[in-house]
């Protein structure tokens, strides 16, 4: 089925007896966005990547190549590229449910990548009985397999008229959130404050289609291509929009102060657009991550899967 | 703000020379002279024909960068399960890191945890901006940065062909057998076998330092036939498994 689309991965789905033949398509990718080659500026032309011995900068031909896992600094142990293929079990093209698990108790912080899966023609019934059993029971199912050269867990719940199965990532790429705010200082607002909070929020409520955010980076890097091949005049540095600081925390942050009367007179810079980027701790905390993230936005990518 | 998820407990092999036991690296070379590219040479370079390209230089990048405000201004809340999963890219566990911040961040996280919202905003990351969903979890907010429309692709065409109605026989059996199969949550569901047998390999090769033949390698299983003839046998089959399976146990 879903006819016109490439199947990442073909195989059998199973619960208890029953299993049914399914195809896994690539649900989010990043594939349409915009690819660059890396450039020899002074000559205009392509680079290629080629591989050299570290020491001695000879070329190493692949066949002269194997690998190898660092025990100590600039130390390592050989290990031959046919032992860690053997590592990973033949696939046996089947999705096993393991377990169902409230939808409730999922941890989405353990999500990978997002798959439609769908039933071939054959497998159409037992497909459409799980999927509206596992709706009617509110759960989505554990499942392993050998998915892409690793066994992967993937969860599997119902979605429209299909299942979405997401890989997850493994238990050590994880940070429990639990472990992540231990050392938050355990506050609990109650009573007036509460209800003042509440009340902003009820002021902000709406609703929120990420389907219809689109990339506009992406967009203005179009823009710019369009405009270099063309020999157009490039467009100008757009004028930056600054956000207004942020409405909520100094509201609330000042009627904090006046809850608190009294005490210490309040001696915090008043929050205004012009000091905005001056910033609290969390306005640096986001500062350090983006930053950190800026080198990698518009890297030449290769399609995902 | 700090990443939820990270690689870097995962186990990583070098590609080594076996000649000289040295570290292969990559080096760029031009691809007609075949000399190597400097660093402070490569550019990023979008293809217009063959062997044609257009060159972006750090300037042009510039032009088009967006600005990064150091404000996470929530813009409006929405139901927590307003939001769809697929949508869900990447998690981030977000804290106040000085004590002026701590008593709004814990307004916030318990306000938005007592109305069941979550908080939209958007947010440069990488070069691109996001809309990114604040969750209250435990005792702090989790970040999740989403994906654009315009990456998930269209469901319909992938589940258009597939029937409404499943058999209304067959979905009691299946909801038995979900029973029957329930859990909990676990870390355990995601643990990684391959890198526990990766591991035990170099740790072989590290006690013994010389090299031995793994026989290891999982049974492979016989993939089930896919023309199952009656689904609801088979069902009835698992459900009755299942239950002489828990007398014995």
């Amino acid at each position: 089925m879903a006819s016109g689309h490439r199947a990442q991965w073909k195989g059998f789905l199973k619960f208890g007896e029953v299993s049914c033949g399914v195809a896994l398509y690539t649900a989010a990718s990043t594939s349409e966005r915009l690819t660059f080659n890396t450039i020899n500026k002074t000559t205009g032309n392509r680079v290629n990547r080629v591989f050299i011995d570290g020491e001695t900068e000879d070329p190493v031909p692949k066949e002269m190549q194997t690998k190898g896992f660092e025990i100590d600094n600039g130390q390592y142990i050989i290990i031959d590229p046919e032992e860690i293929a053997a590592a990973v079990p033949e696939s046996n093209k089947t999705l096993e449910i393991e377990a169902f698990i409230p939808c409730s108790e999922v941890d989405d912080v353990y999500f990978d990548k997002p798959y439609y899966l769908t039933p071939d023609k054959m497998g159409g019934d037992a497909f459409i009985a799980l999927r509206d059993g596992m709706k009617k029971s509110k759960v989505a199912a554990i499942a392993r397999t050998v998915l892409f050269r690793r066994m992967r867990t993937v969860l599997i719940r119902p979605h429209g008229k299909g299942l979405i199965a997401t890989t997850l990532n493994f238990d050590y790429e994880v940070r429990s959130s639990k472990k992540a705010f231990e050392e938050m200082p355990k506050l609990k607002i109650e009573g007036e404050m509460l209800d003042l909070a509440k009340h902003i929020i009820s002021t902000k409520k709406g609703e929120f289609d990420p389907a219809t955010f689109d990339d506009r980076y992406e967009a203005a890097l179009a823009e710019l291509v369009k405009a270099k091949i063309e020999g157009k005049s490039l467009p100008k540095p757009k004028k930056v929009e600054v956000s207004k600081p942020n409405d909520l925390l100094a509201a609330l942050r000042e009627s904090a102060g006046l809850l608190k009367a009294g005490a210490a007179k309040d001696t915090k810079p008043k929050r205004t657009a012009a000091n905005a980027n001056q910033g609290s701790g969390r306005q640096r905390a986001a500062r350090g991550a983006a930053s950190k993230a800026a080198s990698s936005g518009a890297a030449p990518r290769r399609k995902a899967g | 703000m700090t990443p939820a998820t990270s690689e870097s407990e995962k186990v990583r092999f070098y590609t080594l020379n076996k000649e000289t036991g040295n570290r292969v690296v990559s080096q760029y070379i031009d691809s007609v002279t075949g000399k190597p590219v400097k660093d402070e040479n490569e550019a990023k370079g979008y293809a217009r024909g063959e062997n044609d390209y257009v060159i972006l230089t750090d300037d042009d990048l510039d032009r088009v960068a967006l600005d990064t405000v150091k404000t996470i201004d929530i813009e409006k809340f929405v139901p927590a399960d307003s939001i769809e999963w697929v949508y869900l890219e990447k998690p981030h566990y977000l804290m106040p890191d000085d004590p002026v911040g701590n008593e709004a961040f814990a307004v916030i996280r318990d306000a938005m945890k007592a109305d069941g919202v979550v908080g939209v905003s958007k947010l440069v990351m990488g070069r691109r901006e996001r809309a990114v969903v604040l969750e209250p979890r435990d005792d702090g907010i989790v970040l999740w940065s989403l994906r654009f429309g315009d990456e998930v692709r269209p469901e319909a065409s992938y589940f258009e062909d597939i029937e409404d109605e499943a058999d209304p026989d067959l979905v009691p059996l299946v909801q038995k057998l979900i029973k029957q199969k329930s859990s909990h949550w676990s870390p355990n569901m995601v643990s990684d076998p391959i890198q526990t047998s990766l591991l035990k390999l170099i740790d072989e090769k590290k006690k013994e330092l010389k090299p031995r033949k793994t026989a290891k390698g999982g049974k492979t299983e016989a993939a089930p036939k896919s023309n199952v003839v009656n689904i609801m046998d088979a069902l009835r089959k698992s459900v009755e498994a299942d239950l002489k399976g828990r007398k014995a146990g």
